[in-house]
């Protein structure tokens, strides 16, 4: 045994954090095992894992979680992919990169809330700025937020608007903090560029690349705010995730158990999810 | 939360009890106390919280108002009343959540406290639609704040220079939908409604359902929104919409559809008879004048309720507050026809629920082009409108998802109607 002082230090903490989860989540398993409903004070009982088996055949939640599902999917890739675009095409000196990373950061620091209504605006079918840019290039007027074939769309437009630069930022940082050497190598040894960014860059971007994706996948899964905000689910359930139908259980209905139950399902999958990414992006390297 | 609450208690107990000068004024029994009051941000309450320091001064009570929007007030009201926490003492709600409350023993029936204090109360002042609707099992359970209807409104220039007679029906409103688009080219949108997702296009729509026959719950409290006439209204709902709607409508919401119609861009608008207000302040509205206003129609003889609304919105003495008394004071103080008639030259509305304030010369002068019309839908006014099962919320959620889907135009009625059907008799079910 090694008498490492040290642990001293943080094994409390860790102890503390780890037990504050627990009995959290053991709390919330043992609500969502009951039938609470703020409308009926008195008349909670057990019910086992019938708010489980509800949800299984709950078409309106299954659909709201495939929902999630690809929205977490289309909007961390797209931003990843467009994030680290942008920021190649920064990754090098020139007048005024100062400015455009100060920029950068306007998306990132704005509420949400903001966001949204300023996108509402913009989507509006007969006054806002989309539409009048589409009929520039002869295209109708498109129903943004009232068409449900269009609405999620539009939702997505709004969260990669708002999240694509922090992926631009992070890579940004991770591609300066690269050492050049290994690049130049390449290039002497007459590699041509897309070489260079395949072959050479993205492997040691690699890590990288997966926190930020891992960071944006767990925020585009609880997204709430721009869904409340533009359409709160509608229209004809066309935008409705999981993380919003839990609210509605829970606000709307005031049936607090299934809502729980829900937000429970969503925190299980989301879990399993992430540590599956986590394996992947901390394996350990093979040396060569 | 709960700890915070035990010590300001406390406090306040601590100073009542350090001055008893206050406390043995005997015209003033709960002189010291503070109050801590839930309303809805709306004119009316805009109106109390000015008048509040006249309360004071003639009660000695303190009154803290939280005030919140409509759409969140049940979410807090209820977590602190599941809890018996005694957070609020007074709270504002819409009486269909009413009956729940009733049920859960949540708010407390008044009768005796205003037979103990009736100094502020004039029954007969209140409008008898908007006081009976808070009467249960002969009861009574609040006072109202505010409340409302619904009616047609619609354009009187446009109607008389496309010859257009005022409709009696809701097939005559899609007619005048359709030749009013037609006859302007397209430049005045036939009709608007409200048609979001949600209790805004289900508190329009349901006038159509009443109107052709249908109703949410039946008799034996049973859900029955799976019927053909059910589907026939949501139809002709979706259908004029549609066709003569306003481009964006699946959004709209009560604001996007006033401000479209008092800027005279639509011929035909059912909604609340407060937007009339709206529609004749001439600071906002390019229509002043030019509106009829006409109870909404019914399409079958024999309809089940009335097709115009009865909202209601009334102040509720919580069961677990410690100062049932002084909230009752307050309750009666803040409904009373005085307080009323100031609030109308304060945050002028046209809600107003004492008969003397809709009576007074402020009233006339300012809601004078729709009172008529105003008061006769208040007197056919449906109670059960939306429906006053404790399942209330959940049920117009589900219908409102129906409606969506066919004015989207992803299900046809008959499907979305089962659909929420189904939804609706489990959550009646539970």
């Amino acid at each position: 045994m090694t008498k490492d002082v040290t642990t001293l230090f943080y094994r409390p903490v860790m102890v503390f954090m780890g037990a504050v989860s627990v009995v959290i989540t053991v709390y919330v398993l043992w609500l969502t095992m009951q039938n609470i409903s703020l409308l009926r004070p008195g008349a909670e009982k057990f019910v086992g894992f019938d708010n489980y088996i509800r949800l299984l055949l709950d078409m309106r939640g299954l659909s709201a979680l495939g929902r999630t599902v690809m929205f977490t999917i289309a909007a961390t890739a797209i931003e990843l992919v467009l994030g680290l675009a942008i920021a190649l095409l920064l990754d090098r000196e020139f007048a005024g990169k100062r400015v455009v990373r100060a920029l950068i950061l306007v998306p990132i620091v704005m509420t949400p809330v903001v966001v949204g209504l300023t996108w509402r605006f913009m989507f509006d079918p007969s006054s806002g700025m989309a539409n009048y840019l589409i009929s520039l290039i002869g295209f109708g007027p498109v129903d943004w937020l009232g068409s449900p074939n269009v609405a999620i769309f539009s939702l997505l437009i709004a969260d990669i608007w708002q999240w694509t630069p922090f992926v631009v930022l992070l890579t940004m940082a991770s591609l300066e903090s690269l050492p050049g050497d290994p690049q130049n190598a390449a290039r002497v040894d007459g590699a041509r560029e897309w070489q260079v960014l395949w072959f050479i860059t993205m492997p040691m971007m690699q890590r990288a690349l997966l926190i930020v994706g891992v960071i944006r996948a767990i925020d585009s899964i609880k997204a709430f705010d721009l869904f409340y905000i533009m359409t709160r689910g509608g229209p004809a359930l066309s935008t409705e995730t999981l993380n919003l139908y839990g609210y509605i259980a829970a606000f709307t209905n005031f049936d607090i158990s299934y809502a729980l139950t829900i937000a429970m399902v969503l925190t299980i999958l989301t879990n399993v999810a992430l540590l599956a990414v986590y394996r992947l992006a901390f394996r350990p390297q093979k040396s060569g | 939360m709960k700890r915070r609450n035990l010590i300001i208690l406390t406090a306040v107990l601590a100073a009542s009890t350090a001055l008893p000068a206050f406390a043995q004024d005997a015209a003033k029994p709960y002189a010291g106390t503070r109050l801590a009051v839930l309303m809805e941000g709306h004119p009316t309450t805009d109106g109390i919280q000015a008048l509040l320091p006249e309360f004071t001064a003639a009660t000695g009570i303190e009154v803290e108002l939280e005030v919140v929007p409509e759409s969140d007030i049940t979410a807090k009201m209820l977590l602190e009343f599941s809890s018996g926490s005694g957070r609020y003492d007074v709270v504002q709600n819409n009486i269909i959540f009413v009956p729940g409350f009733v049920k859960a023993g949540y708010i407390e029936p008044l009768d005796d406290l205003a037979a103990a204090a009736p100094q502020y109360l004039d029954k007969a002042d209140f409008v008898p639609g908007y006081l009976n609707t808070n009467v249960l099992d002969g009861k009574l359970y609040g006072l109202p704040v505010y409340g409302e209807s619904t009616f047609v409104m619609y354009r009187k220039d446009l109607f008389e220079q496309y010859g257009i007679a005022v409709p009696k029906s809701f097939a005559d409103i899609e007619a005048a939908a359709k030749t009013i688009k037609e006859k302007s080219n397209g430049e005045i949108t036939g009709i608007t409604m409200r048609g979001a997702q949600g209790i805004h296009s289900v508190y329009v729509w349901a006038g159509y359902l009443w109107g052709f026959g249908g109703e949410f719950v039946d008799a034996a409290g049973k859900s029955a929104l799976a019927t053909p006439e059910a589907a026939a209204s949501l139809d002709a709902f979706a259908r004029v919409l549609k066709d003569y709607g306003p481009v964006g409508v699946a959004n709209f919401g009560w604001e996007e559809n006033r401000v479209l119609f008092q800027q005279g861009k639509a011929g035909i608008t059912l909604d609340a008879t407060v937007n009339g207000a709206f529609n004749e302040d001439p600071a906002v509205s390019s229509v002043v004048g030019k509106v009829g206003y006409i109870p909404v129609p019914v399409e079958t003889t024999a309809p089940k309720g009335g097709s115009s609304s009865l909202a209601v919105h009334s102040l509720y003495v919580a069961s677990a507050s410690a100062n049932k008394e002084a909230a009752w004071l307050f309750a009666s103080w803040a409904t009373a026809k005085e307080q009323q008639i100031k609030s109308l030259a304060l945050a002028p509305n046209s809600g107003v629920t004492s008969q003397a304030a809709l009576n007074s010369d402020e009233f006339n002068s300012r809601y004078g082009a729709f009172k008529d019309a105003m008061i006769a839908s208040i007197n056919q006014g449906n109670p059960q409108y939306l429906p006053t099962v404790p399942a209330a919320n959940e049920i117009i959620n589900n219908a409102g998802i129906a409606v969506s889907k066919v004015l989207a135009g992803t299900a046809s009625a008959t499907d979305a109607l089962a659909e929420a059907d189904a939804a609706n008799a489990a959550a009646l079910a539970r």
